[in-house]
């Protein structure tokens, strides 16, 4: 048998012999493996996770008429644009007058659009999905405290309002009546002049999509909400970072633990090394077992640290945000190599350490 | 003769001690730092979401409706009632008065400007960029640049206390207004020290320090609204009670608790004749943002916890099982199995404490410098960590090596010490 023959039935038999010695440093290169797999995974996807969360905000873009209204082509068009990435709700606003002449502003929109994009709105009764009106709580307290029908006119035309649901949004909004569009056209003929709009994606997507969109459309302003683009982009800004931080943390001092484990028991391994010299191998044959069992240890550890990192990271998405975090074959190739490495040089650099011994002294015991 | 036997281990296997210490205190530091970030992420984020918005919005309690499209306010200036400037330090005296983060009035009007050799028309708004207050004795720093952290300035901002103002965006690009341009207003100049773009009502108005508004204006003392950046607790259902309905005792509880609900109810106490209502698009919204964030780093808290806990218990186990020659002489030295078990359970026990409170300190380090590099803030380590830390330490390293010991037990002492097995 030649000795290249040798070496892997050699490597085999080291590793079925002392199994507890070869399955402690599979664990920890196991162990090490699935960490890595676990944070790379969870960092890469956390942005996207964040950003869907931040769907939950509504508008975040607003598309206003410099003149008149928007006219149908230009809503076409920035549905177009967005196609699924967004959601479009044309709104036309005019100023009516209540019964003591005071004007409040009236809008006309399709209600159930405006109450999914608003979501965060509180609705009383939160149920009453086919009302015809949605009115602000002041709007309310003022014309309607016990929910009584009253009047607005705008011109010469006069509608009745039946209160639906009232709704507190904590902004403008709360000092307006929103009609659906037929009946808000029979009182005021006024067409659409702002869209709100709700753009998926990161912040500079958003940006993107905004500037693209006034490049085509030079007759209507268009403005990201900032105050919301603005959380969006410092909320995923800071989370990236603590999960990198930590992550770089964790995946460190377990590698630091891993080298600690493996380079310890090399170095309980000083009668092998002894007899293996005594018997005449050369430097370089030593070095070679070695350096072979640790990488066939640790590429099996990888491998099956790179399942179960894959598979805990879909874990956590699914059991956070209720969608898995999909496996990333390309992070297989660097976990591996990397703990490949990683083993190699823990486990071949206190060889060095052993050669300054004599063999004899070891066998001695010393 | 126990005592000395332990004492003789650690001193003929400096070695193995130092490996076994350095893993239980590589361990230890990742669960000390985790679990300090964990609980300590959500705060942070929090902190960071209300620098950048407000989450309260105080009016004044009156009959007319605010008539505002577009950002553009419709409503006459003499129209409406106003909150008086100088109630509003009362705002940092509610019970919850440590977690609002600061506040910012607004008081506007349509003013005609002259700048250069035309006139034009536009919002005047006054508010506090970074007024310097007093609120019994202790001094605070308030105004937008504290609690809207999304307007954006080219050039400088104004001071509180001089003529300077900003221009907004689209307003300074129609009339070519530059940083360095005088304006004249209601007989005052403004200098404009730099453009602002908020994406709203401002990018179409000068905004100016808030008494010099109110002196233009000619209504000191008056502001017409208020936005306040509170850290609160993600409402749940109870704080989604009516308060009106609540027993005293439940009321006291419901107030006792950040929510939004209730720090707007305070408020509401200690100013006259105002309405606070939370900017739901914000208060709304952000507890779920929160929770998963924090659900998160708690996930991965966890499986850092168990992949250290393996990693520690994988280096005590080998540590035993390379001593089972050790084990072999003890017991053909007539040891019994409760002396072996409990020496190496005293020795692990020694170990993991030590490597637990060095891991706890390199851990809360850790923690601090992380806190530093991405909050600019550090990071608070409950000493409650500690006798966790120690806890888990203890439990991880015994585990460990009760099952390496119980295995170095099996093996018949003379083919051990043969070197047979």
């Amino acid at each position: 048998m030649s000795r290249r023959q040798l070496l892997f039935p050699l490597l085999v038999k080291a590793a079925w012999v002392r199994k507890d010695r070869a399955l402690t440093a599979l664990l920890s290169i196991v162990v090490v493996a699935t960490m890595a797999t676990v944070a790379l995974s969870v960092y890469s996807d956390v942005g996207a996770k964040l950003n869907h969360e931040f769907r939950k905000f509504g508008a975040n873009v607003i598309v206003t008429a410099r003149q008149s209204a928007l006219d149908a082509d230009e809503l076409a068009y920035i549905k177009a644009a967005l196609g699924s990435r967004g959601e479009v709700v044309p709104i036309a606003y005019a100023i009516a007058q209540e019964p003591s002449g005071s004007p409040v502003v009236v809008g006309g929109t399709d209600l159930a659009a405006l109450k999914e994009l608003n979501s965060w709105w509180s609705l009383a009764p939160d149920n009453n999905s086919s009302s015809q009106v949605l009115l602000g709580v002041r709007v309310a307290e003022k014309l309607s405290p016990k929910g009584e029908d009253f009047k607005v006119s705008f011109g010469n035309k006069t509608l009745e309002i039946h209160p639906g649901a009232v709704f507190r949004s904590g902004s403008d909004d709360d000092s307006r009546i929103y009609l659906d569009r037929q009946q808000f056209s029979a009182l005021t003929g006024v067409q659409p002049n702002i869209a709100q709009l709700r753009v998926a994606g990161t912040p500079e997507e958003i940006e993107e999509q905004v500037q693209k969109l006034s490049a085509a459309l030079p007759q209507v302003e268009i403005k990201p909400v900032l105050q919301i683009t603005a959380v969006q982009a410092a909320v995923l800004r800071r989370t990236r970072s603590i999960v990198l931080a930590a992550s770089a943390v964790v995946v460190l001092l377990i590698l630091l633990c891993m080298v600690a484990t493996l380079t310890g028991s090399v170095l309980e391994r000083r009668k092998d090394f002894a007899v293996m010299k005594a018997l005449g191998a050369s430097n370089g044959a030593v070095n070679m077992l070695f350096a072979g069992e640790a990488t066939l240890i640790s590429a099996a550890g990888a491998i099956l640290g790179f399942v179960a990192g894959t598979v805990i990271a879909w874990w956590i998405g699914q059991a956070n945000f209720g969608v898995g975090i999909p496996a990333r074959p390309e992070l297989l190739l660097p976990v591996v190599s990397g703990s490949i490495i990683v083993a190699l040089i823990a486990s071949t650099a206190p060889l060095k350490l052993l050669r300054q011994i004599q063999p004899a002294g070891i066998l001695r015991g010393e | 003769m126990f005592a000395r036997l332990l004492f003789e281990s650690f001193r003929r296997q400096q070695r193995r001690k130092v490996f076994a210490v350095l893993a239980i205190t590589l361990g230890m530091s990742i669960s000390t730092a985790m679990i300090s970030l964990a609980t300590d992420v959500g705060d942070k984020i929090n902190q960071e979401l209300r620098t950048n918005s407000a989450n309260l919005l105080i009016t004044p309690l009156e009959d007319s409706l605010d008539v505002n499209i577009g950002g553009i306010d419709l409503k006459p200036a003499s129209e409406g009632a106003y909150i008086h400037e100088s109630d509003l330090i009362k705002i940092k005296g509610i019970f919850w008065g440590h977690n609002i983060l600061g506040y910012a009035p607004f008081l506007s009007a349509s003013q005609s400007f002259k700048f250069q050799d035309r006139t034009f028309t536009a919002d005047l708004i006054g508010t506090y960029f970074s007024q310097p207050l007093q609120h019994e004795g202790e001094n605070f720093v308030t105004g937008v640049r504290k609690v809207s952290g999304f307007w954006k300035v080219e050039g400088e901002w104004p001071s509180d206390n001089n003529a300077d103002a900003l221009a907004g965006r689209s307003l300074a690009q129609k009339l070519e207004i530059h940083p360095g341009d005088t304006l004249q207003v209601g007989g005052r100049s403004l200098r404009i020290t730099g453009i602002l773009s908020t994406g709203e009502a401002e990018d179409e108005a000068i905004v100016a320090p808030l008494h010099l508004v109110q002196q233009v204006l000619n209504r000191p003392d008056a502001v017409r609204r208020v936005i306040v950046s509170a850290l609160t607790k993600p409402e749940d259902a109870f704080a989604r009670q009516n308060p009106a309905a609540m027993s005293p005792a439940t009321y006291e509880r419901w107030s006792c608790s950040p929510y939004a609900v209730s720090i707007a109810d305070q408020i509401g106490k200690v100013l006259p004749n105002v309405r606070v209502e939370q900017i739901r698009q914000v208060e709304q919204n952000q507890g779920t943002v929160l929770s998963r964030i924090s659900g998160l780093m708690l996930l991965l808290t966890i499986a850092s916890l168990l992949a250290s806990a393996l990693a520690v218990s994988a280096v005590m186990a080998a540590t035993i099982l390379e001593r089972r020659q050790e084990v072999g002489l003890m017991k053909s030295l007539g040891a019994g199995n409760m002396t072996v078990v409990s020496l190496f359970l005293t020795e692990a026990g020694i170990l993991a404490l030590t490597g637990g409170v060095l891991g706890f300190a390199a851990g809360a380090v850790l923690a601090h410098r992380v806190g530093q590099s991405v909050f600019g803030s550090s990071i608070t380590v409950d000493p409650v960590v500690l006798p966790i830390v120690l806890f888990a330490a203890l439990l991880v390293a015994f585990v460990g090596s009760t099952g390496a010991v119980r295995k170095a037990m099996r093996f018949d002492p003379a083919v051990v010490l043969r070197g047979d097995a």
